[in-house]
């Protein structure tokens, strides 16, 4: 079943890429345009996932429950982070998110509040001042 | 003598304190990356290009810097594989079967020797081999035109993705995809942007660094949580060697391997994995004479060393001579030098033969770092090892986020980073693999160039991709490769189906 709607999304992908490609000629019967390229790739990528539909591979096993349940933890964590890097500065932002993946990967929650403060000082002082690349410092350092 | 006068100017650009340093550097935490399960050498090195550029490396230091690494992570590997029976990278497979029964009988530190020295031999006669093989074909390549190069990247994208393994199909999407996200951006000969929603942050296209980060090493993330191994790792302790260092090189072995590991790394598609294997299956037919390997025979440790250490060299060599690369690791090299603004190929031995020749005489260097690093050190890096990785894995997801995060500053890379993450994770789930979308992305733009050079001289025609005979023969190498992956597949899916009824 999973390859089927892989399948699916595959091919309506090639005819909407190959729908977007046609509006880039440049000119008519410009045979070397933007349009060129795209449009030559999109065809076998709809019949690849025509082929997925008629011929699907066994399902994988999807996780579930509390595993499922800790990787959509993990993405929102990660989203986060990707938000609030800089206006939270890296070391804070830091340290919240790797304590928050530390427990979740089984430490307990001292150990995780540890995790994270070695990790944040530790890379702030590694990457921005031994190795020069700057990061955010934000509110750590009263901005 | 041309070659050793080029090699000679190799050794002065390579021996410059900041070139041994790199080297230096890039060993050290190549082999890191080798020995911790879950960093692979794929993901390590995306992880660490972005700091190359924020360093302003020069491309030749870069360069080192990547390269050590990678043949770092290939001495690494086997770190794992021999104390706790579980491989540090996907090439150190093969390592455990003789590895781990050694270290049980308590000759971990012999294993670590014998992989150790075999290892140093494959990555140097692999340097060997590309010192000689490399200006060879750089001079044939020279005469290739835009037809050529639009069949070896066809090639590169169908055979390197890893056609051989697997579902075909699946192989292909992916590496169609991976030349569809390519397009994202201004398209360079007209200036119109393509596929870019109207985001500006698209205009310039989606870097590959991002793209290869978060598909490998956030996914990596994902998948490790369903995997998450419950309970503490039993550790083999280094201990003392047994025997006289002298006596743990086992020549011959070597040798056959390194040979056989080389042509399979120079060969696309095929990388250290494959190498691997096929070097501890040589061994195995050649000198299994009294049933002992598997058994901690240490002949098994060190074939499979010896063969993905020179693969690794192997596959240096399309990616330095045709622009092409020989597998994921070396793409994702390829990438940078873009970068960079370096374009490998056969001009490049004539135009910057810095660089060439610099990088050549700086894997002689590391290789030699390496053994030094690796002997004495190997206990160090078993310690790394005892980390949890509950604290390594985020770890590397925030080396991951710093690595992008300095490309741009700005959250959104960071959010495709992200996304890519999560979209890598479902491919990985779905047996899609991870290669070819990447190398699509890296080998997009050329591709296209090519394709609108060729088509520019023939006045549009678009038969004129087949009409010149190495062009043609390329091509129908690809064929022949799709025709074999398809009739594989066919023939899986009946045995799948004759399975099913008999039971």
């Amino acid at each position: 079943m999973s390859d089927r709607i892989v399948g699916v999304l595959l091919a309506l992908f090639a005819g909407w890429y190959s729908w977007e490609a046609r509006s880039y000629a440049v000119d008519f019967g410009d045979p070397m345009g933007p349009a060129l390229f795209p449009e030559i790739l999109a065809p076998p990528v709809g019949l690849l996932g025509l082929y997925l539909v008629l011929r699907p591979d066994p399902d994988p096993e999807w996780s579930t429950g509390r595993y499922l349940l800790s990787q959509l933890a993990t993405v929102v964590a990660l989203v986060a982070y990707a938000l609030l890097l800089q206006p939270l500065g890296f070391i804070l932002a830091t340290l919240v998110m790797v304590a928050c993946l530390t427990a979740m990967l089984g430490a307990r929650l001292p150990q995780a509040l540890l995790g994270g403060v070695v990790s944040s000082l530790g890379f702030f002082a590694l990457f921005d001042w031994f190795l020069g690349i700057p990061l955010p410092p934000g509110l750590a350092f009263g901005g | 003598m041309d070659i050793l006068f080029s090699l000679a100017h190799g050794f002065a650009v390579a021996t410059q304190p900041v070139n041994l340093l790199v080297a230096f550097i890039g060993c050290f935490v190549g082999t890191v990356i080798g020995a911790l399960p879950g960093i692979g050498p794929v993901n390590g090195i995306a992880i660490l290009i972005p700091l190359a550029f924020s360093l302003d490396l020069s491309p030749v230091s870069a360069l080192i810097l990547l390269t050590s690494v990678y043949y770092g992570s290939m001495f690494g590997g086997r770190i794992a594989s021999i104390l706790l029976n579980i491989p540090g990278d996907s090439s150190a497979v093969v390592t455990c079967i003789d590895g781990f029964p050694m270290a049980k009988q308590g000759r971990a530190a012999d294993a670590l020797a014998i992989s150790a020295i075999s290892s140093f031999v494959g990555g140097t006669l692999a340097t060997v081999g590309l010192t000689v093989l490399a200006p060879t074909l750089a001079m044939a390549a020279i005469h290739f035109g835009p037809r050529e190069y639009f069949a070896l990247y066809v090639m590169a994208i169908v055979i390197v993705g890893g056609i051989a393994t697997g579902n075909p199909a699946k192989t292909l999407a992916a590496g169609l995809l991976g030349l569809a996200i390519g397009t994202v951006g201004i398209d360079p000969a007209t200036g119109i942007p393509r596929f870019t929603f109207g985001a500006y942050e698209l205009y310039e296209g989606i870097d590959f660094v991002i793209v290869a980060i978060g598909l490998f090493a956030i996914s990596e993330f994902l998948i490790y949580i369903e995997q998450r191994r419950t309970g503490p790792i039993e550790q083999v302790p280094v201990g003392r060697r047994t025997t006289a260092l002298r006596q743990l090189t086992y020549p011959a072995t070597s040798l056959r391997a390194s040979l056989l590991g080389f042509v399979i790394g120079v060969l696309p598609g095929a990388g250290a994995t494959l190498a691997s294997f096929m070097g501890y299956a040589l061994e195995k037919r050649v000198s299994d004479k009294d049933g002992t390997f598997g058994k901690g025979d240490p002949r098994g440790v060190a074939a499979p060393e010896a063969a993905d250490n020179a693969a690794a060299g192997g596959s240096l060599v399309p990616m330095l001579t045709l622009g092409v690369p020989g597998s994921g690791t070396t793409a994702i090299m390829l990438g940078m030098l873009v970068t960079l603004n370096v374009q490998p190929g056969p001009l490049l031995f004539q135009q910057q033969p810095d660089i060439v020749w610099g990088l050549v005489a700086a894997l002689y260097v590391s290789n030699v770092i390496l053994l030094i690093l690796n002997i004495p050190l190997v206990g160090l890096f078993a310690k790394l090892l005892t980390v949890p990785s509950h604290y390594l894995m985020p770890g590397v997801v925030t080396v991951s986020f710093l690595g992008v995060y300095s490309v741009n500053q700005n959250s959104f890379d960071l959010l495709l980073m992200v996304g890519f993450g999560v979209f890598g994770y479902l491919l990985r789930k779905l047996s899609i693999p991870l290669v070819p979308v990447v190398l699509g992305i890296i080998l997009g733009t050329p591709m296209e160039q090519s394709l609108r050079r060729a088509m520019a001289a023939s006045g549009g025609d678009i038969w004129t991709l087949v009409e010149s005979p190495l062009a043609l023969l390329l091509h129908a190498i690809t064929a022949c490769v799709i025709l074999v992956a398809i009739l594989r597949e066919a023939g899986r899916r009946r045995n799948a189906a004759a399975v099913e009824r008999g039971a």
